[in-house]
């Protein structure tokens, strides 16, 4: 057998696990920036140790279980949190080598493999049998499906011009030109969609500190909560580096600069956009309840829908029909 | 009839074990809440014997739409109501035998049809369809159908926002 196979994923998990910690902290080093503060700088040189300070700390606190709660599915739902956050990287095309399964609508499997994670939210927040963990389960859950409609609907353009669900065929045919540029429409509304997805700052109501204590994590302590973080930041690296191989052309290499390694150049296109949603973090207020449903509803689904017509339409014109 | 001990049969063992456990599960669970999830499961299993036969394609709508969207519908419903109480067995002896011999007669005509239907498997197509194919056959060959089913859910869709719409007035 292929030692690859078995080795492969296990490297990716740490790999993973590696950005997870560098990300926390990254994150916080860079709100501190923009907040005029210093960040973490006790633990370790530069403070680089902070996260993992403070994951052992997580590690090492006791596991309270809620008296009422329905312990089955309590502790099942970290779980069932993590598992499809960790699958759907098997299809992402880091570079044209490193890539673990070439699978024919790996898009639709990113998308319909993340949609599980929403089910483990809404266990969570019921089986804790604490309101406010109910209430932002079911914010949450709301949330994602609204804003899952617009997403799927934004690469519909891509899917087109393209003509297939593959992640790999989809980096080949940016050789030319991203897809940033011809798809501009569909990538505001991918980006937007992608940020409330990722239940991240403009929208982050199922976690409002404010209204709800924590949401749907608010019983949860220990190490079932560091897998809750740890869910959320994977989602982030996947979603990432799934908005670099649909909109940023993945590996290629811009203005032909091919002497750098496709995996840097991944790499960087990949760094951007992590630091993009932490800028974003640090600019923007929440958005309200209602504001947010009839976002979604009434100003990116037509957004959407009129990106795949004007990508259907301009397939035919002769002179632009080679970008679609 | 013998079987050979390959990936694919312990692979398509496992699923089917697990899509029954599901369903075992669902019948038996007390709780709604318990039932709604081992239906998600089940949909989840069928999904991957879907992938075992090599329809990728319909694997993969059939988490986004059953195991996603279908189970969170249900999954909303069941908070949004009542969740403390458990479900009382009610059932009567002879209820459960009507419902054993009614299961039965399904169960033998289902038995019957697969004997006399001739299997195609025989020798199998190996060029499995692509995605391509199957979009060109739904909006090519079988357009008509695709487009009366579209009407039927839009009238649906209508039909539930004046329905919600009678209820809000009051």
């Amino acid at each position: 057998m292929n030692p690859w196979l078995v080795l492969g994923p296990v490297i990716l998990l740490l790999i993973v696990l590696g950005f997870v910690t560098y990300a926390i902290f990254f994150e916080r080093k860079v709100l501190g920036w923009i907040q005029g503060r210093i960040g973490p700088n006790r633990v370790g040189p530069w403070g680089l140790l902070q996260t993992v300070a403070d994951v052992l700390k997580l590690l090492l606190k006791e596991d309270v279980t809620p008296k009422k709660a329905d312990l089955a599915l309590f502790k099942l739902a970290p779980a069932l949190a993590f598992i499809p956050a960790f699958a759907i990287l098997a299809v992402i095309p880091f570079t044209d080598t490193i890539q673990f399964a070439d699978f024919a609508v790996g898009l639709l499997y990113y998308l319909a493999l993340s949609s599980v994670t929403i089910i483990a939210i809404l266990v969570g927040g019921w089986s804790s049998n604490n309101k406010y963990a109910l209430l932002g389960g079911m914010r949450s859950a709301a949330q994602m499906i609204s804003y899952e409609i617009p997403l799927v609907m934004s690469v519909v353009g891509i899917i087109m011009t393209v003509g297939s669900l593959n992640l790999n065929e989809i980096v080949e045919a940016q050789k030319e030109v991203w897809f940033i540029f011809p798809q501009a429409i569909g990538f505001v509304v991918f980006l937007i969609a992608s940020i409330s997805e990722l239940n991240r700052t403009p929208f982050d109501l199922p976690e409002a500190e404010s209204e709800l204590v924590a949401g749907y994590h608010v019983e949860y302590s220990g190490f079932r909560f560091a897998f809750f973080m740890l869910t959320e930041y994977v989602y982030m690296f996947a979603m990432a580096s799934l908005t670099t191989v649909l909109y940023l052309g993945g590996w290629n290499a811009p203005f032909g600069l091919t002497f750098i390694p496709p995996i840097v150049w991944f790499v960087l296109k990949f760094g951007f956009i992590v630091f993009f949603l932490i800028w974003l973090r640090g600019t923007f207020p929440r958005i309200r309840v209602d504001q947010l449903m009839q976002f979604a509803w009434k100003v990116l689904l037509p957004l959407a829908l009129l990106n795949i017509l004007v990508t259907a339409l301009l397939k035919e014109v002769p002179f632009l029909g080679k970008f679609y | 009839m013998s079987f050979q001990f390959s990936g694919e049969f312990i692979a398509f063992f496992i699923l089917s074990v697990m899509a029954i456990c599901g369903a075992v599960f669902m019948i038996n669970a007390t709780r709604v809440i318990h039932m709604a999830l081992s239906l998600a499961f089940t949909f989840f299993s069928i999904a991957g014997i879907y992938l075992l036969l090599e329809a990728e394609f319909l694997a993969v709508i059939q988490i986004l739409i059953y195991t996603g969207a279908v189970s969170i519908l249900m999954l909303f419903g069941i908070m949004l109501t009542k969740h403390k109480e458990e479900e009382q067995p009610s059932i009567s002896s002879w209820h459960s035998i009507i419902s054993f011999c009614a299961t039965g007669a399904l169960f033998g005509l289902l038995i019957w049809v697969i004997y006399r239907s001739p299997l195609v498997s025989q020798a199998p197509q190996k060029a499995a369809a692509t995605v391509g194919q199957l979009g060109g056959s739904v909006f090519k060959q079988y357009v008509i159908p695709f487009e009366l089913t579209s009407v039927l859910l839009l009238v649906a869709l209508v039909g539930a926002v004046i329905l919600a719409k009678r209820e809000g007035k009051k």
